[in-house]
């Protein structure tokens, strides 16, 4: 800024030109108002002023994009928490450390005017609610008051803040330059040869990593081929005896089947005798009518009992009831034919066939041969 | 009431062939934790499926030749829910660059009587074991990582104890005969678990 004195003061001109200071303006226009002289002042301060006009404007700027990125940041982390990618927040932080960035450049530029010579005094508080003021700042400050202004026009931080910052300055100075400067070039040290380890890739540095690896493994094959053995035939597992303790079923639900053929082979009397279901089933078991019978008798004890099986379009009911014979009260067996039937009987009139048939005869046994 | 027909001729054909693709490893109990967190990943995003079953393994020891075995299992969670019987064939033995062991599969279901109808057909069980675990899917692909328990008294699923301190996990597709791409997939697959586990075919009869 230059001052534009007049006559016998046009030399200062050039000096004042050439110093280019920014020494407040209202104590030289005071000095030279007491000596009399009426001090125009042109062009600088309106340079100043345009100057922090724009370096605010800029600032205003870059700080409305570091909001809406924040913004968008803060959106996102909401909404899609649970699809989002460590990268994609990565990016995120980037982008927000960049603007920060600018912002930092924008206020070291020497072009921009220092902003602690500027104060900002409220000159009228009130509690009513100003709708200039909403509009300015997008409906989050409505009211220009006594409570917002500590807040708003803060310009130093909070005491306690302030008092953790004189404790570290304190301690800085304590030290001294030289240890100091033992610290920082320490931590230089550290920081490069970290640096280092992580961009150049060793190999010695991998191997180190398998062996690592292979002293905690998370199989082991022995276990491996144990199991599927186990899985496979039964290794490693006891041995069963014959049927042993199985759950009882209940009634299903009659269908229709097709295929089996019915045969019909034997029929045996029942004077006191455990015999009735021989073979049913299959002819492969001829020979063991003996341990079969006693543990069914064990579990089917004067129960109408129904055993149902389905195999994809085939579904077969077998139907066996055991009855005590009155003479010798031994249980004896008696197996009712297999209903086939290709259309859906109800159950009620499946008993009622059963029943019949129970009637008509009674220790008749089938054979029930499908392949 | 008159009585229905009743065919004479037997029921033959109608279902296809299936055939059950299989990967086979295990993994320790310690590093049992990170697989799970991996498998979530990697598989389809649902909640992990746990389940305890008790299997049964019927035998029906022929005259002659390998005896027939059949596999019944129910669920100890769902008592309610139907038995599952299945069959597993020999695996096939095709040329040794397939990277999963292939064998014929039948599955139905059945009520809750199977084991008395199993027993009299002429089957016996020969072992039982329960199994503890979880499912997982991805695509058509099935993930069962399970620990397998022995029976100490035959019929109580209380009283069980673990058969080794490892889970067993199995990776396998039903797919009909003769895909091959199915096995590249699990082969791809299985690569992503390593080295955490080794899924690998396993042909049970080496380890007779």
């Amino acid at each position: 800024m230059f001052i534009f004195l007049s006559c016998w003061l046009c030399l200062r001109i050039e000096c004042w030109r050439a110093l280019n200071c920014r020494v407040n303006v209202t104590c030289i226009i005071r000095s030279y108002k007491s000596r009399g002289w009426c001090v125009c002042v042109l062009f600088g301060q309106q340079r100043e002023e345009k100057q922090l006009e724009a370096s605010l404007e800029s600032l205003h700027a870059r700080v409305a994009h570091l909001k809406g990125s924040l913004q968008s940041f803060i959106v996102k982390l909401e909404t899609e928490h649970d699809r989002l990618t460590w990268p994609s927040v990565l990016d995120n932080f980037a982008l927000l450390s960049g603007q920060l960035n600018t912002i930092n450049k924008v206020l070291k530029n020497e072009k921009t005017p220092s902003y602690r010579s500027q104060v900002i005094i409220p000159l009228l508080l009130s509690p009513d609610r100003d709708e200039e003021l909403l509009k300015l700042t997008e409906q989050r400050v409505p009211v220009f008051s006594h409570e917002i202004v500590p807040d708003h026009l803060r310009t130093k931080p909070d005491p306690e803040v302030e008092e953790q910052e004189k404790h570290l300055s304190a301690e800085a100075a304590r030290i001294g330059p030289e240890v100091a400067q033992k610290q920082i070039q320490t931590l230089n040290k550290l920081c490069s040869s970290l640096l280092e380890k992580l961009n150049n890739p060793r190999d010695d540095r991998d191997s180190e990593t398998s062996a690592l690896r292979q002293n905690k493994p998370s199989f082991n094959p022995a276990d491996t081929n144990a199991l599927v053995a186990a899985v496979g035939f039964g290794k490693g597992l006891s041995k069963c005896r014959p049927p042993g303790s199985v759950p009882s079923g209940h009634p299903g639900q009659p269908m229709m089947s097709t295929g089996p053929t019915l045969q019909q082979v034997t029929i045996a009397g029942t004077t006191g005798h455990q015999a009735g279901m021989g073979g049913q089933g299959t002819q492969q078991q001829p020979g063991q009518p003996g341990t079969t019978f006693n543990d069914v008798h064990q579990h089917f004890y004067t129960q109408n009992h129904h055993v149902s099986c389905s195999c994809n379009d085939l579904i077969l009911h077998v139907l066996f009831e055991q009855v005590k014979c009155p003479a010798t009260s031994r249980l004896t067996s008696s197996l009712h034919p297999c209903i086939l039937t290709t259309d859906e009987l109800p159950a009620e009139m499946l008993h009622f066939v059963i029943q019949r048939l129970v009637y008509e005869a009674k220790m008749l046994i089938c054979f029930v041969h499908f392949q | 009431m008159e009585a229905p027909p009743v065919t004479v001729m037997p029921v033959t054909g109608g279902t296809i062939n299936m055939m059950e693709y299989l990967l086979q490893g295990s993994v320790l109990d310690q590093s049992m934790e990170s697989l799970l967190h991996r498998l979530r990943g990697l598989c389809d995003n649902m909640e992990p499926e746990s389940f305890a079953d008790h299997e049964l393994v019927y035998l029906l020891k022929g005259q002659q030749g390998n005896p027939f075995m059949l596999r019944a299992r129910r669920s100890l969670l769902h008592p309610t829910a139907p038995w599952h019987l299945r069959y597993l064939g020999q695996p096939e033995v095709g040329d040794k660059s397939r990277h999963a062991l292939v064998r014929n599969c039948v599955d139905v279901a059945a009520s809750h009587s199977l084991p008395e109808f199993l027993n009299e057909m002429g089957f016996r069980m020969d072992h039982e074991f329960v199994a503890k675990g979880q499912v997982f899917r991805k695509g058509a692909m099935k993930v069962v990582v399970s620990k397998l328990l022995r029976v100490l008294a035959t019929g109580n699923t209380e009283n069980t104890e673990p058969l080794s301190l490892s889970y067993l996990v199995e990776l396998s597709v039903l797919a009909p005969a003769g895909q091959d791409n199915v096995s590249e997939d699990m082969r791809s697959f299985a690569e992503q678990l390593k080295p955490l586990v080794h899924l690998e075919k396993i042909d049970p009869k080496r380890l007779m």
